[in-house]
């Protein structure tokens, strides 16, 4: 980049910095009037080249339909060089159209764009491979080698794991799905719910001792069963092992068996039990509806609780809330292993910054404030509203804040400040601290 | 110490020490023997309630990081004053000694720097230069926007179209678009209808870039007329913006056609759209040059009322021209401001009162116990028992005075314990001999360091409590006691309820929340253990615009972005009428 800049800027010096060569300086100078002439004649030229490609006056048809208008729209934006797809389907027209707000329609055509640059990347991709291959295709046969083994089949594979989950099926612990958020969700936060479903079916599939899973709450014909019946195919639909019905988790099991697993709830899944059956709520919100699940559980009176996250890792930014393909991960991991620190390794690594030390876990919280908090009272302080609803200045304190209960940092200055436990003392080592970094 | 802090302040000391007699709560700064540290001390606990401070003496650095006294201005009086937010953070962020220098703004992503010619070249001069450019193949576009963005002479602009046409035999939309932009904010008009021509003719439609651009550039010229044309062309596809609306408008108002312009304006209006500054701006504009439309533009000022709309300071000076400009009414304005107990500092009138109406008080109630409490879904803030409990359990006592938010009071100070700071608080409003209610939540009645049962024994002697579950919001119920026990019930807490004023159905019962939290909401703005409980003061007049027939108060805002959105601006322009 520098050397290109460098490449520019010696260009420019060369041929623009003359001096001679201005439109305003008059000069007597043959070469400099010619140039000037040149300009002058050139600075329109494109007008008349531009009308002389006019295009035939089209008869427009009085039947204009929104479709043919949203057509247009997308058509100038990609010639504008706006981010939308160039090529539109008739349908995809229709679901913009009836898109009310300028950027909705945006959101939609952007989403629609990267959907087409990943298929034309993926595309070429295909096609570099294949041509890759073709020079190698005449492979000679092989010998064939002494073996006791036929190639190993990947249906082979699917054959084990298809008789790991029937035996799932009939002894495994169960795990429910909860589908019965068919509402709270837009269309597109249900096909990533979908996604996200098959996903954790696939993991639970591959497992060694594999979850029976339940999809519970699931309507006949609504959208769930809808897009998983367009998703599976309906043959591998009927086969799939797994148990699907419009019967709810509390008309399947037990009231007391039942812990609904959400990220509002203010109980920490400590050991992992397996005599539970874990509910995980089947929904994606792109828009963070929070408390809904924790609603739905209240309404059943069952028990709640939430991953370790907090107790286990250095939270930084994102939700808490996990995909259901991380749960499923994380579920498999701690019911094979019986470890927390093996299982929040599918926690996404950009939302931490890694494992938290022995030593501070389970002092409840992240902030230094409540560390003299006992832990009965601990549990609630983390969300307490009066907690969560400090006003944003009061947030943008505590992140400014340091937080740590090791005293080995503090200089023998503020150490005398630390005998007398109070926050505020606590707070005020840490600022001369921090003051005593800068300067 | 004081009268230094005073001579900053907006409201002068006469003011200050009268007392306000509309409600006992009001914090009464005796000024003149509050000592320096108090007030410091006051400021520093309104922004940081959670903050511990300690004495700088002998500290080299003094008041740390710039904060000097002097340069402040006097503590806001109200969470609801504008600027305090901004304030606020800004003193958060240097306490916490992040430099509060701006970085250096991000250039767009892919907009590389290119060296930009200084004059028109030739199109052999033009293919020198490309070769040396990195990227080749969008070379013109890459010049295009170095040109727009260092707004230079259009003629370089067109020497590079005449090469390209040259060189391509055609030019593409984008280019021509990034030119016309190019024209239309240098205000080149000729060039503007060349390319609106050769853009009509080579293209099938505009897309609304061009279009907006074209609207732009047509509203300032003879041509304005086709400006409404290209506007009615954009309405196919897209609805247009209110920047599109007042550009046409502009124009239709610069070349003297009022009608039309009012006329755009209705539309707009219609279409639900929210009219800018510059719309107002020019239509008073309009207005002072040409008569009639007098009731147009007081219905534009009844507009701002409705939707608690201020006008910015360019727009407040043409409403001042304006109103002046009405002949035989002598209007006299005079930018002023209100003292606390509602008083214009100019016409000594006194201003619409805070207090909501019966009709709009049931109504609010209403609203706040179907939409913030009961919402979709009772399950998501409550259970239905719990709902149940406290509606029987408000129903049976006698209306409150004041209804305390128990945790968030519980937490004002670190210096104290949670339950010390909210048995302070309680004794010091039931001296004052009120009814009181404290809500909180089940766990503040488990013993621990921070709930001392004594003094929670104390705190229930003294009020009348309601504790919800721990996993229950305990905001919506206090808003619906204090809502229920009647006018004259005020609530405590320093949370400013921005998510639920966002739980309700629709604008209009926003602004009513917000009215009703002006005038019912008190914050405690200071708070030393073993002294007394100061309050902010509520404010007994609304800002809003206003009339009485002979005189107009009219609120705006000084500078622009200033004002967060729960606050209010406090200065006004009173214009009353000579007799």
């Amino acid at each position: 980049m520098m050397f290109l800049r460098s490449c520019s800027l010696a260009l420019r010096c060369s041929c623009f910095r003359n001096p001679h060569v201005s439109i305003r300086a008059f000069s007597s100078s043959r070469t400099a009037r010619k140039d000037a002439a040149e300009n002058a004649l050139d600075l329109d030229a494109w007008k008349s080249v531009m009308r002389s490609q006019a295009l035939q006056e089209e008869t427009k048809s009085p039947s204009r339909s929104a479709i043919d208008d949203n057509r247009e729209l997308v058509e100038m934006w990609h010639q504008a060089g706006k981010f939308v797809p160039k090529n539109i389907t008739d349908e995809q027209l229709e679901a913009l159209a009836q898109l009310t707000t300028r950027s909705a329609k945006k959101k939609y055509l952007k989403f629609l764009a990267i959907k087409e640059s990943h298929k034309i990347t993926k595309k070429e991709k295909q096609e570099k491979k294949k041509s890759e291959r073709e020079p190698e295709g005449e492979r000679e046969r092989e010998e064939l080698k002494n073996t006791f083994l036929l190639k190993f089949w990947s249906s082979s594979a699917d054959r084990v794991q298809s008789w790991r989950a029937a035996q799932a099926m009939r002894f495994g612990q169960p795990l429910v799905y909860d589908m019965s958020y068919e509402q709270h969700m837009s269309r597109r936060e249900l096909e990533n719910t979908i996604a996200q479903l098959m996903e954790s079916e696939g993991w639970n599939r591959r497992a060694a001792d594999p979850f029976h899973l339940h999809f519970c709450g699931l309507q006949p014909d609504g959208a769930y069963q809808r897009e998983l019946l367009k998703r599976y195919g309906s043959h591998t639909w009927e086969r799939l092992l797994i148990t699907a019905t419009e019967r709810t988790h509390v008309e399947m099991f037990p009231q007391q068996d039942l812990v609904y697993l959400t990220a509002d709830s203010k109980n920490v899944l400590h050991t992992f039990d397996h005599s539970k059956v874990y509910i995980v709520g089947a929904m994606v919100d792109r828009s963070i509806h929070s408390g809904v699940s924790l609603a739905n559980a209240k309404r059943l009176k069952l028990a709640t609780a939430r991953l370790p996250l907090d107790e286990y890792l250095d939270w930084e930014c994102g939700a808490k809330n996990l995909t259901l393909d991380q749960m499923m991960r994380i579920l498999m991991t701690v019911k094979d292993t019986g470890s927390w620190k093996k299982a929040l390794e599918f926690v996404p690594k950009r939302k931490h910054a890694g494992f938290q030390q022995e030593s501070n876990r389970f002092m409840g919280t992240t902030k230094s404030r409540f560390v003299r908090d006992d832990s009965s009272e601990s549990r609630f302080t983390r969300n307490d509203s009066s907690e969560s609803r400090f006003t944003r200045n009061d947030s943008s304190e505590s992140r400014f804040t340091r937080n740590d209960s090791s005293e080995s940092r503090f200089p023998a200055r503020a150490q005398n400040h630390l005998k007398n436990k109070t926050d505020g003392h606590k707070k005020q080592a840490q600022r001369a601290q921090c003051r005593e970094d800068r300067h | 110490m004081g009268s230094l802090v005073v001579s900053k302040s907006r409201t002068c000391i006469q003011h200050l020490c009268t007392p306000w007699v509309a409600n006992p709560l009001y914090f009464r700064p005796a000024l003149a023997c509050l000592p320096q540290q108090n007030i410091m001390h006051a400021v520093r606990l309104i922004i940081n309630p959670h903050t511990q401070y300690y004495s700088t003496k002998g500290d080299k650095q003094g008041t740390e990081k710039g904060f000097t006294p002097r340069t402040r201005r006097a503590f806001p009086n109200s969470v609801f004053t504008a600027g305090t937010a901004k304030r606020t953070a800004e003193y958060l962020k240097k306490r916490a000694g992040v430099d509060t220098e701006e970085l250096s703004p991000l250039r767009a992503r892919g907009s590389v720097k290119v060296a930009l010619p200084d004059h028109p070249l030739t199109p052999s001069e033009w293919a020198k230069f490309k070769e040396s450019s990195s990227k080749p193949e969008r070379f013109e576009m890459q010049i295009m926007e170095g040109l727009l963005a260092t707004n230079a002479d259009v003629n370089i602009a067109k020497s590079l179209l005449a090469y390209v046409v040259q060189d391509k035999g055609t030019l593409s939309y984008e280019l021509l678009l990034r030119y016309l932009t190019l024209c239309v904010s240098g205000g080149h008009h000729s060039e503007v209808f060349d390319t609106y021509d050769i853009m009509r003719t080579c293209f099938k439609t505009l897309d609304t870039g061009a279009s907006s651009l074209f609207i732009k550039g047509f509203s300032q010229t003879e041509r304005w007329r086709e400006a409404l044309v290209v506007l009615e062309g954009m309405k196919k596809a897209l609805r247009p913006s209110p920047r599109n609306y007042s550009d046409a408008i502009t124009g239709a108002a610069l070349h003297g056609d009022t009608e039309t312009s009012w006329r755009l304006y209705d539309e707009l209006l219609e279409l639900g759209l929210v009219p800018n500054q510059d719309t107002w701006q020019c239509l008073f504009q309009s207005g002072i040059t040409q008569q009639g439309h007098e009731d147009k533009l007081f219905s534009v000022l009844s507009y701002m009322r409705d939707n608690q709309i201020y006008p910015e300071e360019p727009l407040i000076k043409t409403i001042k021209a304006w109103f002046e400009s009405l002949p035989d009414q002598k209007w006299n304005g005079k930018f002023s401001y209100v003292v606390p107990s509602g008083e214009c500092k100019n016409c000594k009138a006194s201003l619409e009162s805070i207090q909501l109406t019966e009709e709009e008080y049931a109504e609010l109630k209403d609203k706040v116990m179907k939409k913030v409490i009961e919402g979709s879904d009772v399950f998501k803030k409550t259970t239905t028992e719990e709902l149940n409990i406290f509606k029987s359990f408000v129903k049976q006592r006698p209306p409150f005075d004041i209804v305390i938010d128990g945790l968030n009071v519980a937490n004002t100070t670190p210096k104290a314990t949670h339950s010390e700071t909210l048995l302070a608080v309680v004794l010091e409003l039931e001296q004052q001999g009120l009814n009181i209610l404290v809500l909180g939540r089940k766990h503040m009645l488990q013993p621990s360091r921070n709930w001392d049962r004594q003094n929670m024994n104390k705190i229930k002697q003294k009020a009348h409590c309601f504790f919800t579950e721990n996993i229950s919001e305990d905001d919506p119920f206090l808003l619906y006691a204090a809502l229920h026990s009647g006018v004259h019930c005020n609530f405590l807490s320093r949370d400013l309820m921005r998510d639920h004023k966002a739980c309700l159905p629709d604008s209009a019962t926003r602004r009513l929340f917000f009215k009703w939290q002006r005038g019912h909401q008190l914050v405690i703005s200071h708070y030393v253990p073993g002294k007394r409980v100061r309050f902010q003061r509520i404010s007994a007049y609304d800002t809003i615009v206003q009339t009485s027939g002979s005189s107009w108060h009219i609120p705006y805002d000084e500078n622009r972005g200033d004002r967060a959105t729960y606050e209010v601006p406090q200065k006004w322009l009173c214009l009353t009428q000579e007799h």
